[in-house]
């Protein structure tokens, strides 16, 4: 395949995704609201959760989205439709934060040449890492009910070619 | 009327039961393909399966083709409900024997309106 | 009540419209479009109008007081309160209708011309207009041509059908998934309706409270759930004046919940209802224009 393909997605499209999968999730009463952060900040460290899904083939990069406990627990008592002060376990916040972010990484995958395969999501507690041959294409920085909520595709720029 | 919900997400799963329960269908749920197998092969089968394309163990295409494979199971409905959204990949699998195919992210309207039009909601005459 | 982290729990945090706010958003719809908003649906300007009012920097409260002197937040203010939810092939049996016993009439009546007008009146953001199209692309006899034009009173809807692309929330409403890969290709994080289809539906903008000049008549109006948000004068007016719009074989459908029968005598006796199976439609009453 030599077309010029695609090889990064536009910041526009990422926020759209990030919405759509956001409002479906967690409904419209409050929204994400864009925020400015500057290049290289560290996601806020307080309570963090973290979760990644990575795309092989037509496009080679990755999906990270990063969230406070807070955001995250509320994602997870959304989900299983407990009230919002439901304790939840970690279990069932890994469970619902690697749902958030296979559904990102599977909109993402679609913006980009194809065919593609999507990983499982990988979860953590704690800021993401990004390994040193990843570079950033796009971030969506974003606050929801007064916190953060990032979400940032990666290119792989190792060799790629199978 | 029975769904079997088959999606490696936990809250995924909590999701469509909820969805297809206020449907009046009653629910069994299985982690991945494989194990959706299993349930079948032992218990009574669904009238739909909604399934999910990415998991571990058997994914949701692999799922498909087995199921269609299957002459005892030609009346089951099958119903994709992946965040997997390229063209090709619905044409995929569709083309293995899945008769709708629902994009993550949904609302609830839209499993009830595709349960609906393959005649398993509703007032069908 | 608060949820953990001593945050207030997202889904109740300002939901409380303040009824005088809620009275003159209705009100300033209702003079814009004579569309009405009955009590009880605060909630639903709320969802409407929040995401306006974060992108302003204000409170919903706040935003509202800024309507009457703000031309350009009313206007997208209105844009976002008058969409309708909307699924493709909406409530599945009225198209099934029309391709099964509409269309082989039509086909019939206009054999001369081969040529069929339709009009998805309020069309929102397409998807009835689309769904059309694609029945008539499966189904129209090679050699006929035809015609949709839908109209709507939101210009920002217009511009939506123009540019015939969903988002995959949207296109999971209803739509069967082999017309998803027919009639469409990925157009970045969205779907777009393929040029064949396109160039069947023309736009315009149109308040149906006000004339409908210049429009020519139809085989096929489609005026499905819109006569609800207006209130019974207009809704009477709007149906008087439907009804040269159809052409003397052609039909009207109303919503799944939409009545003529409610009428009063004059208007009627100018429309003829049939039943066709689930489905009720009008045809104009030969003989019985006043």
């Amino acid at each position: 395949m030599t077309a010029p393909a695609l090889t990064a997605p536009s910041y526009d499209d990422v926020r759209a995704v990030t919405d759509e999968v956001w409002t479906t999730l967690l409904g419209e009463a409050a929204p994400l609201i864009d925020r400015l952060v500057p290049v290289g900040t560290p996601f806020d460290s307080v309570g963090v959760w973290s979760a990644a899904v990575t795309v092989s083939g037509g496009w080679e990069g990755s999906v990270t989205v990063e969230l406070t406990t807070y955001v995250a627990g509320a994602l997870t008592t959304t989900m299983l439709d407990l009230p919002h002060d439901a304790e939840v376990s970690d279990a069932d916040v890994a469970d619902a934060v690697g749902e958030l972010v296979n559904m990102l990484g599977g909109n993402v995958k679609s913006l980009m040449p194809g065919p593609s395969v999507l990983s499982l999501p990988s979860v953590a507690a704690g800021r993401a890492a990004f390994s040193s041959d990843a570079r950033e294409v796009a971030r969506v920085e974003a606050t929801w009910d007064g916190e953060p909520v990032r979400v940032t595709v990666h290119n792989s720029t190792g060799e790629t070619h199978r | 009327m029975k769904a079997l919900i088959i999606d490696d997400s936990r809250a995924m799963r909590s999701i469509l039961r909820r969805i297809v329960t206020s449907l009046d269908f009653e629910t069994d749920e299985a982690g991945h393909g494989q194990e959706a197998l299993e349930r079948m092969e032992s218990g009574p089968v669904p009238d739909v399966c909604l399934v999910d394309w990415n998991m571990p163990v058997m994914d949701g295409y692999t799922f498909i083709t087995k199921v269609r494979a299957n002459p005892d199971w030609r009346n089951v409905t099958l119903m994709m409900v992946t965040t997997e959204s390229e063209q090709q990949q619905i044409v995929r699998a569709l083309a293995a024997g899945a008769h709708e195919y629902v994009i993550k992210p949904f609302t609830p309207d839209a499993i009830a309106e595709k349960l609906e039009m393959l005649g398993l909601v509703g007032g069908a005459a | 009540m608060t949820a953990q982290d001593g945050h207030p729990a997202p889904d109740r945090r300002g939901m409380t419209t303040a009824t005088d706010t809620y009275e003159s958003v209705s009100a300033l719809v209702r003079r814009e479009t004579s569309m009405i908003y009955d009590a009880g649906k605060e909630y639903l300007v709320e969802a409407r109008l929040r995401p306006l009012a974060a992108a302003a920097g204000c409170t919903v409260d706040e935003y509202v007081k800024r309507l009457p002197i703000d031309p350009v937040e009313r206007r997208k203010a209105m844009d976002a309160l008058t969409i309708n939810e909307t699924s493709w092939f909406r409530d599945h049996a009225p198209y099934q209708v029309f391709s099964d016993v509409l269309l082989p009439r039509l086909l019939e009546a206009r054999a001369a011309t081969r040529h069929l007008r339709i009009w998805s009146a309020a069309c929102s953001s397409g998807q009835e207009a689309y769904s059309l199209a694609m029945l008539l692309d499966q189904h129209l006899p090679a050699g006929w041509t035809h015609e949709i034009v839908a109209t709507d009173v939101s210009t920002a809807m217009l511009e939506r059908v123009r540019n015939a692309r969903y988002s995959a929330v949207e296109v999971n409403r209803g739509l069967p998934a082999t017309a998803l890969v027919r009639y469409f290709a990925r157009a970045g994080n969205e779907w777009e309706i393929v040029p064949r289809l396109r160039e069947h539906v023309s736009t315009r903008h149109l308040n149906l409270a006000a004339p409908y000049d210049g429009l020519g008549s139809f085989d096929l109006i489609m005026l499905r759930n819109v006569l609800i948000y207006f209130d019974q004068e207009t809704k009477h007016d709007i149906l008087r004046r439907m009804r040269p719009m159809v052409a003397p074989h052609g039909y009207l459908m109303l919503g799944s919940s939409e009545t003529t029968l409610d009428l009063p005598p004059d208007l009627a006796a100018q429309w003829r209802r049939e039943q066709e199976g689930r489905v009720q439609v009008h045809r104009p009453a030969t003989g019985a224009l006043t």
